[in-house]
Order: C-alpha cells, then structure tokens, then sequence
C-alpha cells in the first residue's frame, strides 16, 4: 500500500493523515474548541498553519479566525498540540497521544500551575464551576465512605459536615485565565498564567461602535464595554494574551498585545527559541524574521550554543 | 568538374582504381550475375582493374585486394557489397595495409539499396546496382589522401549513477589504475540492488553480496564518490569532458561526520521513508539505510524543526552545518560512463488493480521491503489492513509491462523475482500460506532460472496462466480480503479469493532521463531508455564517442546481466583512457579562412558547439573544436560564401557522384 496522506473538513473537525504501512500520524483540530487566536500559526516551525479572518456582516457579531493546515507542509511535530490554549489541536501516533518532541526534550510543555486545596471548600459552593468561561470545572461531593452525593440539599446539615469536596478541571484545556481563583471565596484556587504579558486599547483609535475584539474574546471577563464611554476596555487580571482579539481588530494600533514570557518546563531547544521569538514579538516582526531566515538562525545558534560554524 | 580538371588534379597520381565485386554469399549472386557487374565496372573511367569475388572482407579476401592493390598499383579502391556500417573500417585498415592511405577507398553498398529492397524487380536492381558502383567510382576518382586527427587524453572517469551497474565499471577501472569519479543522485550507492532482501535464483541475501562492494567502493583510493549531487552541465569530447557538477547541501560536513548516529537518536522528526517505499520512516536527520556509503548523515530540511537537538548530541564533533549551500565542483575526464537504472511505475492508475485503493495491494518492491528482515516490519509479512500475517497471496505479473497502452517491452526481471517471493513465502510458512502467480509467460530463460521454476513448482505454488487482460482486483469491504478474477487463454474465468496480492509493476526509465541525455547529448529511444549504438555488438556505447552505457539504463536486465554490461563499459571505456593519444576520424568540418566572413551562422546550426566564431589574428573567423565535429555537415550546407568543407564529403566529391547517376538516366 503507497503512503495516503489525508485531509478532512467537516463542520466538527479538521484531520490531517499519513497512513503508512507500519504507522499512522494523525492531527486533529477540534473546531468547537479552536478560538482563532494566533499561537500555533506563530509557533508551527514549518509555517503550515494559516489563519482565515472570517468576514464580518453589518450588525452581527464578529468570527474568530478560522485555520487551516496545509498537508504538504505539517510533519506532525505536534508543536501546535503542546501550545495550544485552549487544547483545541490532538497530535497522535498510531492512535497514541506521545509527542516525540516533548520526550527528546526537543521542545518544552506548557506549566499550567493550578493549584487547589478543596480543604477549604464550602460544601455547597459551586463558584468557581459557574465561573469557567469554557466550563472546564466539574465540583463533585463525596461521602466519607467514598460515595457520590447526587443531589446535596437532601442531606442534613450534619451529613454535610462530613462530606469531602473534589474538583475536577479540564486541565488540557485550561488557558489559566484564574477567573475561578478570583470567584473563589475562601481561596482554595492557585492559578498561575502560562502566558504573561500587556495588552492595551486605545479607545480614541477604536472605530465607533465596533467591539469586534470583545466578540471574539473566549475569556468572558478579560474585554468588558463600559458603561461610561460605550467602548471596549481590557480587565487586564483575566487576559491570556492568546490574540485572538488581535487576529480580528479591524483598524492599525488600536490594540496592542505583547507577550513577554511563557512558563514552560526546561528545555534546551532551537525550535523553542524560534517559537518564542515569533510569539513574543508583533506579527510584523515575525514576518521579518522569517525573511531573514537562515542569517538570523545561524546567529542565535551561535549565541545559544556557542557554536562556531565555519 | 569537367574530365581535364579531374586530370589536372590528380596529376601527379593518376586515379588507378581497382573495383571488387562481392557475391556476399548467396544474397547478391542469386539476384544479379555478378560477373557482368565486374565487367561493367571496368568501363568506368579510370578503373584499372576488376574483380569478382565472394567475400572480400574474409582474410583471403582482404589478401585478395592487398595483392591487386600491390601488383597493379591500385591508388583509389572500391569494394562493391554490403553497408559500409560495420565494413568500412575493415576495409580501411586492409588497405593501409597495402601502404595506401585509408581515405582512398570508397563502398558501393548494393546490397541494402539493390539487392534488398527491390527483390521483385531484379533487371532494375542490376542496372540500381551499376548506377550505385558508378556514383562510387566517381567519388573515388576524387578522393583525397587524409591524415587521422590526434587529441590527448585525460585518464580519469566519471560514472553516473552508483547502482550496481555503476559500482562493478566503478572498480573494474579503478582497479586498472583510473582516477573514477563516481556521481550518484542520491545520499547513497546501492542502487535497487541495496533494496533487495534476496537475489534469484540462488537466494542469497542482496545486501551481503551487494555492501562488501559498496564498501570497497567508499574505501578505494582510486575512487572518488560524489554523492546527493547532480551533473550540470558537460562539455568537450572523447578523451577531454569538463563535467560541471552541482554537491547538493547535506547540512552536515562531511570530513568530521563518523556515522556514528547519536543525532538520528536525539532528533525527535520522522518522515516517510522513500528507500522503505515510504512503508516506515527515517529520522529528519539520518541515512537512507544502515549500510549506506558514504556512511554520511543528511537533515531532510523540509522536515526538520531545527531544535538543535543533533548540534547537541554531535558534540566536539562539530559535524552540522545549518548554512550549508549548494557547491559546483569541475571534473576533467577522459570518458563517462552512464548508469542510472530505472524506476518503477505506479500502478495507482490502472484502478482494476485497486493499487492505492484496497490496503492489501503491493507492489513488488513493496514486498521486497516487507519480507526483508531489516525492513520497516523487520521481516513480517503482514497485511495493512489489520498487521495479520496473510494465509493466501496473489502475485499478477505483468502490470504496466507487455502492454501496448503503458509500457510495450518486458521488463524481463518480473518473472524471477516473483519466483523468487513466492519461493520465500512458501519456504518461510510452508502450507499456512497459499500462493497463487497469475502469470502468462513464465520467462526464466538463463542459467539455473528454469530450475528456479521447477523448485517454485516443487515448493506448491500455485501457477495460474491467464490473459493479460481483463484481470481485476475486488476488495470485501469489511475483511479486506481480495478476489482477483482472470480468464484462462481459452476464455474460462478463473478467480482466487486471497489475504494480499502484490503487483509486478513495470520497470520504467529513470524520471529525468531525458534531462540527462540532453545535457550529455546521447540518444533516448522511443521507450524512454538510452541508446546504444549498436543492438548487438555494441550495446555499451553510445553514438557520442567517449559516452558508454551500462546497467538497466539501456534496457532492463537483472543484476548478472547488469554486473556484465557495467563491467562491459568499463572495458570500453579504458580503450579510451588506456591511450595516449585520442584518434579521431579526419572527418570534421574545415574552414577556409579566406573566404570566412566571420557571419556565426555556422555557429547557430552546430547541435554540438562544434564551431565558434573566434578573434583569430583580429579578424572574426569560424572555428572547428576537432574533438566535438561529428562530420554531419551541416554548416558546411548553411555557410552563405562556401567557406567549410567536410573532408571526404566534398561539394566536388557529391556533385560528381549525382553527374555520374544523371547521366546514366539520360
Ligand atoms: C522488486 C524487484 C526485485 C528484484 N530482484 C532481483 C533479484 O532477485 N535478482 C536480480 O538479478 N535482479 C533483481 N531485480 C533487478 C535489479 O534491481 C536490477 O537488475 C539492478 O538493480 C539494475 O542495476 P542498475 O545499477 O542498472 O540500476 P539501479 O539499481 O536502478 O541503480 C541506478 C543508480 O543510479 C542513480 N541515479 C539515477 N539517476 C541519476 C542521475 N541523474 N544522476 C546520478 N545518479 C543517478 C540511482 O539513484 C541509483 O543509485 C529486482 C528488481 C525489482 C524491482
Ligand atoms: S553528524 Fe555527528 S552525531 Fe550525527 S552521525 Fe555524524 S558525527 Fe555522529
Ligand atoms: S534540528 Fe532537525 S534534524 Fe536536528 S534534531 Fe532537531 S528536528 Fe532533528
């Protein structure tokens, strides 16, 4: 059998294949979940992702971005995978979720820092469950033998004070935008951004009327419109940084977002590097780079490794 | 030109032309009275002598005309007989032999254009045949004593293309003490061969035979290796080529890579493999296959995240070098030798055969990288469909070959390899494995091949012969088994339900042949592979002297047949470079440089950069390269003052053969 190589659109999802005769490569983007934000286009090292600005009818809400990925050009690193977000992007191999890149530390993961301490929980609270933008928390109660409460307001009061509280979050998903941390009453949420950065909006350059980025904002919280001058303005303690809003924004300098930094685990890694230089700096600059090429790659190996081509 | 000039020019030598007539066994003689055609050449002006005779070109024959030549003081001799093709040049060195200079003798060639063609009208052909001795006559009353041109030679080689045809001329001549450069496309030699798992008829295994001389290769002083490279351009001819050769980046260095591997280790990209058929993958960085030579590494950069994870693991070594770029390098040589084999055609087209579609179908090579033990499934044969191992497989000969819609010739090795696998299958699982060949021919025709047949037949395979056509492949949906359906030479359908079938695709010239061929101005036939000059007696060289064949290049053959031909052109090939001087015929064109006006057209008619307008003595003036002129003329016909002549095909000379014809019509 010849290799196939494959490439599916549906409504649901996007696939890409290599089927070979001893192994199988597949990517799957899940389209329910991918907001359009900018991450794997930047990321992918061999340019294959490519975002589509949705076009935008009079009077209705802006669209995310979509993306496509072009089959000739993705090797099925899985560079998209580790980065995403919003774990919108599956890479396997023959069925497996094990990223070759990550375990030859060829490229680092994501931290997504959460911490929880249910010690602290009230047993009937389920604020943070109802805070999630993308309903990734599920809050369960346990009986002291282990046994699920299916409905808690027909316990006793006393049955109640023996009860055991467990949080389960999505964890694969979780941008970390710490709307949960904040929603929690007694502090039993940690959350540490993956991303840090800044991003600002200069409501004089805003064409009037236009939210366009407080549309397509997946994190509900981090856009808000004023009440005061009707316009767009950043709750900088939610953003992400993920760009989404940046992808849709209509107009030159009216929003601005930097990345400054991505916690991630150790890694040694000129990939990574390349990644994080596109990530960290504006669109334009990227596209410089990738104009500079080789020029620039052979710089930064010589400063990073020390390495002395001839 | 009028009889007195004829006269004058000859002055000093009157022509004194001796004319032997040949019987050629029975063809000439058994048509025309040869006897009459003797006595009808000694009428034409100038003959002194003639003979009939049966077989001038036997010893006693030549004998024959020496002593004539010598006892009658013959200055110009005509043989009459066959095509001066292949008799010419004996007929040349006979009279030399006799002190009389080569060029004075001229062939009537009344065979092929009397005898042959007009075998129903035989007065006209005897009276064709005289017109044919008369044009010949005249020519030779013409002809001029010619001095052979020498030319130096470069005792270097190049050989293209490092398949095993490439790699037996490679150490043939580096043996003899050649300087070899021997170019290969790819990051390694090997070739097809190094694809194998084993070879028919004797079944031993292809790498073993195949990699002691792949080694011998890489280590030989005399030979220099120019792999994952490609020829740019080449100039000159027999004896002194410039070949301009274009090193494509590997993106590591060469000199310091050991092959030690520990960056294909740490390099976390894979990519489909193209020496396993693309059934496994290779590493972003790696080699085609362990024992690979040059054993160098090469980044496949179109897959490749440059993490640096290899830098890394590489080390002190310091053998990767992301900047790399393309390098030309110049090589003078004294011949080339061309070996770039064939590649296989993909049957996905012919949708009958489901190649492509149904995930138990093959291809042979396919096969060939299922079954090796150092293979993507190390050795396992096994379905794609589920990874079980097949308890029925089909073999369908002929797919793509012997058939006038694709590919018209046979691609003669088919037949013996799929012996071969269906041997392995049997030997390997006896009777869990069912084995159909649904063949028409069963072409095992050299030495120990029909006993190869005879031990697949012992070994309970099962030989089915079909029609070629209207054989089809079905897929059951949800086993994935197959039916192959066929029909018997006398009509009956016959079918076979089974786990896997494997195709015996065509073997087809390599993509870019045509490419090549231009760059080395040689031939390609209508099937695509090269020509060689002669289907017989010359099948290692080329119509471009200095230019030979070997390997499945020039047809198919399988590997005893294409050691012989590359071992074969190696031969030919150090008959050039074994020489000091390079002898060329004095047949190229001659420029006058009176009459030159320097004008170029000449040069824009030249297919081979034969003649280049040139400052000589500040004037613009045309000038030959000896070495390329192939003597066609042509710009002796396009010169608008008559400046070039084409010695031995003098207007004078041609004129006076077309008076001669003329006149006999009148
Ligand atoms: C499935 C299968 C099984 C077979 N089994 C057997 C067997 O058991 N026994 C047997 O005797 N024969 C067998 N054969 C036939 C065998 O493969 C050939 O006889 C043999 O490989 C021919 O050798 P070659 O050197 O002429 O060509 P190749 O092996 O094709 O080598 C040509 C080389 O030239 C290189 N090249 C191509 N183009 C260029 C270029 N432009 N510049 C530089 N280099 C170039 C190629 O990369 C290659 O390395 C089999 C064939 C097939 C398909
Ligand atoms: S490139 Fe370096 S690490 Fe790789 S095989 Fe060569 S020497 Fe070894
Ligand atoms: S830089 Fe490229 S070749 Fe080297 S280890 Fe990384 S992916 Fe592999």
């Amino acid at each position: 059998m010849p290799l196939k190589t494959l490439k599916q659109d549906t409504a649901e999802t996007l696939t890409l294949e290599w089927v070979l005769h001893v192994r199988n490569y597949k990517l799957t983007l899940n389209k329910n979940l991918c907001v359009g934000c900018e991450i794997c286009a930047l990321a992918c090292p061999k340019e294959a992702i490519r975002l589509e600005k949705q076009p935008k009818a009079l009077g209705v809400k802006a669209k995310h971005a979509k993306i496509d990925i072009d089959l000739e050009k993705c090797n099925f690193c899985g560079i998209c995978d580790i980065l995403c977000p919003y774990g919108a992007i599956k890479v396997t191999v023959t069925g497996e979720h094990i990223l070759s890149v990550v375990e030859k530390e060829s490229f680092p993961e994501l931290i997504r820092d959460i911490q929880v301490d249910t010690s602290k929980c009230p047993v009937d609270c389920v604020e943070c469950e109802e805070a999630c933008p993308l309903d990734l928390i599920k809050i369960t109660q346990l009986t002291a033998d282990g046994k699920f409460v299916e409905n808690i307001d027909s316990l006793t009061e006393k049955e109640k004070t023996g009860l055991q509280i467990k949080i389960d979050i999505e964890k694969e998903r979780c941008p970390c935008c710490r709307i949960c941390e904040f929603n929690c009453p007694k502090g039993v949420l940690q959350v540490r951004k993956f991303i840090h950065g800044k991003i600002s909006i200069r409501p004089e350059k805003c064409p009037e009327g236009c939210t366009d980025c407080l549309d397509v904002c997946p994190i509900l919280g981090a856009l808000y419109l004023s009440d005061e001058d009707e316009q767009v303005h950043v709750n900088e303690m939610f953003c992400i940084y993920c760009g989404t809003c940046k992808v849709v924004c209509p107009v030159d300098e009216a929003l601005e977002l930097k990345r400054t930094m991505v916690n991630h685990t150790p890694v040694h890694s000129g990939a990574w590097n390349k990644a994080l230089e596109r990530l960290t700096s504006p669109v334009e600059m990227t596209k410089e780079l990738k104009t500079k090429g080789s020029l620039k790659a052979r710089e930064s190996v010589r400063k990073r490794l020390g390495w002395k081509g001839k | 030109m009028a009889e007195e000039e004829i006269q004058k020019k000859s002055k000093t030598e009157a022509p004194r032309i001796g004319v032997f007539v040949c019987e050629c066994g029975s063809n000439i003689q058994s048509m025309m009275d040869v006897e009459d055609l003797t006595r009808y050449a000694k009428t034409l002006p100038n003959v002194v002598y003639a003979e009939h005779m049966n077989y001038p070109c036997s010893r006693q024959g030549q004998e024959k005309i020496i002593d004539a030549i010598k006892k009658r003081g013959l200055n110009r001799v005509v043989v009459a007989g066959c095509s001066p093709r292949i008799y010419e040049a004996i007929f040349r060195r006979c009279v030399s032999r006799a002190s009389l200079n080569p060029w004075l003798f001229e062939m009537a060639n009344i065979r092929e254009f009397s005898f042959y063609c007009h075998q129903k009208t035989p007065e006209e052909a005897a009276k064709k045949a005289k017109d044919i001795m008369k044009m010949a006559v005249a020519k030779a009353r013409l002809l001029e004593p010619l001095q052979p041109i020498e030319l130096p030679v470069t005792k270097k080689v190049m050989v293209i293309g490092g398949g095993i045809a490439g790699i037996s001329a490679a150490l043939d001549l580096a043996d003899m003490g050649f300087k070899v450069y021997l170019v290969e496309k790819t990051e390694t030699i090997g070739g097809h061969m190094a694809l194998l798992d084993k070879t028919f008829p004797t079944l031993d295994c292809s790498i073993c035979i195949e990699g002691p001389k792949m080694v011998d290769v890489g280590r030989h002083p005399n030979i220099e290796i120019i792999s994952y490279a490609d020829i740019l351009k080449v100039d000159g001819y027999a004896g002194n080529f410039k070949v301009k050769i274009q090193k494509n980046p590997r993106y590591i260095i060469a000199a310091n890579c050991t092959g030690c591997g520990e960056c294909r280790d740490a390099c976390p990209i894979e990519y489909p493999n193209p020496a396993d058929m693309k059934l496994g993958v290779r590493k972003a960085i790696s080699v085609p296959f362990d024992q690979a030579v040059p054993l160098i590494y090469t980044i496949n950069k179109d897959y490749c995240i440059e993490c640096y994870k290899c830098v890394d693991a590489c080390g002190a070594r310091q053998a990767i070098n992301f900047d790399q770029k393309p390098e030309e390098v110049e090589v003078n040589v004294g011949a080339i030798i061309v070996a770039i084999g064939y590649d296989m055609y993909n049957p996905e087209d012919m949708e009958c055969y489901g190649y492509g579609k149904y995930e138990n179908v093959f291809t042979a090579l396919e096969f060939e990288r299922l079954i090796l033990a150092a293979g993507p499934t190390a050795g396992k044969v096994i379905r794609a469909s589920d990874g079980q191992k097949p308890h029925s497989v089909a073999f369908l000969q002929c797919v793509g070959s012997r058939d006038i819609n694709r590919y018209e010739y046979c691609t003669s090795f088919c037949c013996m390899y799929t012996l071969k696998h269906a041997v392995m299958l049997k030997e390997k699982y006896k009777d869990d494995v069912q084995v159909y060949v649904f063949y028409n021919d069963m072409r095992s025709n050299f030495k120990g091949y029909e006993e190869f047949f005879n031990r697949a037949q012992k070994s309970g395979v099962n030989f089915i012969r079909v029609k070629l056509e209207n054989r089809r492949i079905t897929e059951d949906a949800e086993t994935k088994n197959l039916v192959v359906y066929a029909e018997t030479e006398d009509g009956k359908p016959v079918k076979a339900e089974t786990e896997m079938a494997v195709l015996a695709n065509a073997a087809v010239p390599v993509q870019n042949a045509t490419e090549l061929a231009e760059i080395l101005k040689i031939p390609v036939g209508t099937n695509g592979f090269f020509v060689e000059c002669q289907p017989k007696i010359r099948p290692n060289e080329t119509d471009t002297p200095g230019i030979f064949l070997a390997g499945a290049c020039q047809g198919l053959k399988d590997i005893p047949f294409t050691v012989a031909h590359g071992s074969g052109a190696a031969a030919q090939a150090a008959s050039i470079l074994g020489k000091s001087k390079w002898i060329v015929e004095p047949l190229v064109a001659r420029v006058n440089e009176d009459l030159c006006s320097g004008c170029g057209i000449c040069e824009s008619v030249c297919s081979y950069d034969a003649v280049r307008i040139e400052e000589i003595g500040g004037k613009n003036l045309a000038k030959v390269t000896e070495g390329l002129c192939r003597g066609c003329g042509i710009c002796g016909g396009a010169c608008p003052v008559g400046a070039i002549t084409m010695p031995h095909y003098t207007s004078e000379q041609v004129v006076a053969q077309v008076r001669a014809v003329l006149e006999e019509v009148k």
